[in-house]
């Protein structure tokens, strides 16, 4: 018996000895970066023209919309640069003006995005504006928790555009990257 | 530093990754007892065995068939996030599997009936496995994101992951039914400690151009994950009692299932022998602490939509709240506690073998008790020196039967020690060679194998790696 636990662990001896690695180094797990991008439509807002005319004085729409996507834990520890990209969209006859305002929980204004546009026709207006290390501060995105929408019409409340369906829209999306290691 | 580096490799790549490991040498080589354990219709030859408990049957196995430790981790100087991107993420497919499967027999035996041609066998081991193919576009979602896809199609099918951590207690009947066929049948007792499996997911995540917005997100799921005895082993762990429970569920506390097993050995000459088995025909019902989650439904969003005229009576709602609730009212994620039913993963082998050279142990003059083919009732088989044959394996996996192809030769010296050395092609590897040893000191019975010898210059560089051994003690009940 005694013979056979010696001869078993030399054998198992050899085996492990006779094995060989090249050198590893687990520590570079720490190096590997995981840092996706995501990117979603925010928010779409679209006001006929039929609907300013009928409002009357310059403010024909302000309203504040709840918006808790920024403010989820997971996604405020780990966001590290953002952009968001705006299209603005105006087929009625007036000059618009679209003012954006980010709010805290305090409904302090935290940032604020102001975009005019002329009347139609006019070109389709898109703005990304960043955030981050190369942009605006980050903590305007972590803070927010409200966005305010003021749509103020710069003409009159008669006029009627010739196109289909006259309208301002206002089109966005996000794209965040997040530090997932 | 050789031995901490193949020990950790070792469990590095027990850690990777359901499936049983592919034991082509074991196979037949029916001087080792825990040979029944892969054919219960071997030709036995002994009064009785006793497995030494806990070292009579251990096995691991670990395996990726496209990417190694050292692919990711070799000490190269090179920036791991491009080897994990080059390596990985931009080669690895949904196919490509990270397998375990670890086996420790703690109770083995056998005895021979009155009736000479009938062997009695029975045990018990514990077995944790797991196979999970790689989730490439769940990868892709994690380290690149969906951001810029437009278009693309991510494929929520790809997860697809199976394992359990069970007790496993068998009895089997092995009989010879004539000098020429041997069958054996095995009822198995599954007392499972732990199940997960994610094996039937569909759907996809898209994003396209908005209709209204700039981008539209749709989400088409069908997902379910199943789990079992989690949560109970989560709890007991809390309470520090996670010993208890885990002894608990493996003695018939957790879920319970039955299975079988059958084999045979048939010579279809003096020399040409064939043999077959049919492993783990078998189910397990979880019944004892089952939770599944499932997420399931389609929806498209294009964020927070306001039609101010449309809209212009409810302005004041509170539309994100409104969006989140239409999303999870479309694509519930539910859990519930529904008891269900997993079958185990069967294999199949078969074998063909052909003897040659100088017979051994039955006709020579020797006075131990240790010759094959001593005490089986009936006509004895002669046993040659050598042995050459091929061997088919199989077994049914999440993705469809899996295959092995083996060539082996055995090589008996005395009655003494036995070598078998095989040569296997199969998802893992095509330079696969395997080589087994069984010693027969008197009444000792020792057994080691390893495969995937050819990787062993550089351990962490293979895809592959097992090994199996193993300590009993055999009678064969007379002196010849």
């Amino acid at each position: 018996m005694k013979e056979v636990r010696i001869l078993f662990t030399v054998l198992v001896g050899l085996l492990l000895v006779a094995s060989c690695s090249e050198e590893q180094d687990f520590d570079q797990l720490d190096d590997l970066t995981v840092a996706p991008s995501y990117e979603a439509s925010i928010f779409y807002v679209k006001a006929q023209e039929t609907l300013i005319n009928r409002v009357a004085g310059l403010n024909f729409f302000t309203q504040d919309f709840n918006f808790d996507a920024f403010e989820e834990p997971f996604f405020t520890k780990k966001v590290l640069a953002g952009v968001l990209t705006y299209e603005l969209e105006n087929t009625t006859s007036k000059p618009i003006e679209i003012r954006l305002e980010f709010l805290d929980e305090a409904e302090n204004v935290l940032d604020t995005e102001v975009f005019s546009m002329d009347p139609a026709p006019t070109a389709i207006l898109q703005r990304d504006v960043a955030y981050g290390a190369t942009g605006k501060s980050l903590d305007i995105i972590r803070a927010t928790s409200e966005i305010r929408l003021t749509a103020i019409n710069l003409g009159d409340n008669s006029s009627e555009s010739a196109l289909q369906d006259p309208a301002i829209v206002l089109r966005s999306s996000a794209q965040f990257t997040l530090e997932l290691q | 530093m050789r031995l901490c580096y193949f020990l950790f490799m070792v469990c590095i790549l027990l850690t990777l990754g359901v499936k049983a490991q592919n034991k082509q040498i074991l196979y037949d080589f029916n001087e080792i007892p825990q040979s029944l354990s892969v054919n219960p219709g071997v030709e036995t030859d002994f009064k009785w065995f006793a497995g030494v408990p806990l070292l009579s049957g251990i096995s691991a196995y670990g395996g990726s068939n496209a990417i190694s430790v050292n692919d990711i981790f070799a000490s190269d100087g090179v920036d791991i996030n491009l080897k994990f991107r080059e390596r990985a993420l931009d080669v690895l497919t949904p196919k490509d599997e990270l397998s375990t499967t670890v086996q420790m027999e703690y109770l083995s035996g056998g005895f021979r009936s009155e009736n000479p041609n009938v062997f009695y066998s029975f045990g018990g081991y514990l077995e944790f496995d797991n196979i999970s193919y790689w989730p490439k576009d769940y990868a892709y979602l994690v380290f690149d994101g969906n951001a810029g896809q437009l278009g693309r199609s991510y494929d929520l099918g790809d997860l697809k992951t199976r394992g359990s951590l069970m007790n496993v207690l068998h009895f089997g009947v092995n009989k010879k039914v004539d000098r020429n066929l041997t069958i054996g049948a095995r009822g198995k007792i599954y007392s499972g400690i732990t199940d997960y499996s994610s094996t039937s997911n569909q759907g996809t995540l898209r994003n396209t151009e908005g209709q209204n917005n700039r981008i539209s997100t749709n989400l088409n799921a069908d997902l379910l994950l199943r789990t079992s005895g989690l949560q109970a082993l989560d709890e007991a762990n809390d309470s520090e009692t996670l010993g208890n429970e885990i002894i608990s569920r493996a003695l018939f506390g957790g879920d319970l299932g039955l299975g079988f097993d059958l084999g045979f050995t048939y010579h279809l000459s003096e020399r040409t022998t064939v043999t077959g088995s049919l492993l783990d025909v078998g189910f397990i019902y979880h019944s004892s602490d089952p939770k599944s989650y499932s997420l399931n439904g389609n929806t498209t969003v294009e964020g927070i939509e306001i039609d101010v005229l449309e809209n212009f009576a409810s302005l004041d709602r509170d539309f994100w709240q409104d969006l989140v609730d239409e999303i999870e009212a479309e694509v519930p994620f539910e859990t519930d506690t529904k008891s269900y039913v997993s079958f185990r993963p069967t294999k199949l082998y078969a074998s063909i073998r052909n003897d040659f050279g100088e017979p051994v142990g039955n006709g020579s003059s020797q006075s131990c008790d240790c010759t094959a083919g001593s005490s089986a009732g009936g006509e004895l088989r002669t046993k040659y020196r050598n042995s050459f044959g091929g061997q088919l394996y199989m077994i049914n996996r999440p993705r469809g039967p899996q295959m092995a192809l083996t060539g082996f030769y055995t090589r008996r010296i005395g009655n003494v020690l036995a070598f078998k050395g095989t040569y296997t092609v199969d998802k893992f590897s095509q330079t696969n060679v395997g080589l087994g040893m069984n010693l027969q000191a008197g009444p000792v019975n020792l057994y080691v194998m390893a495969d995937n010898l050819l990787s062993y210059n550089n351990i962490a560089a293979t895809n592959y790696a097992s090994f199996q051994f193993g300590l009993n003690i055999i009678s064969w009940g007379r002196s010849k």
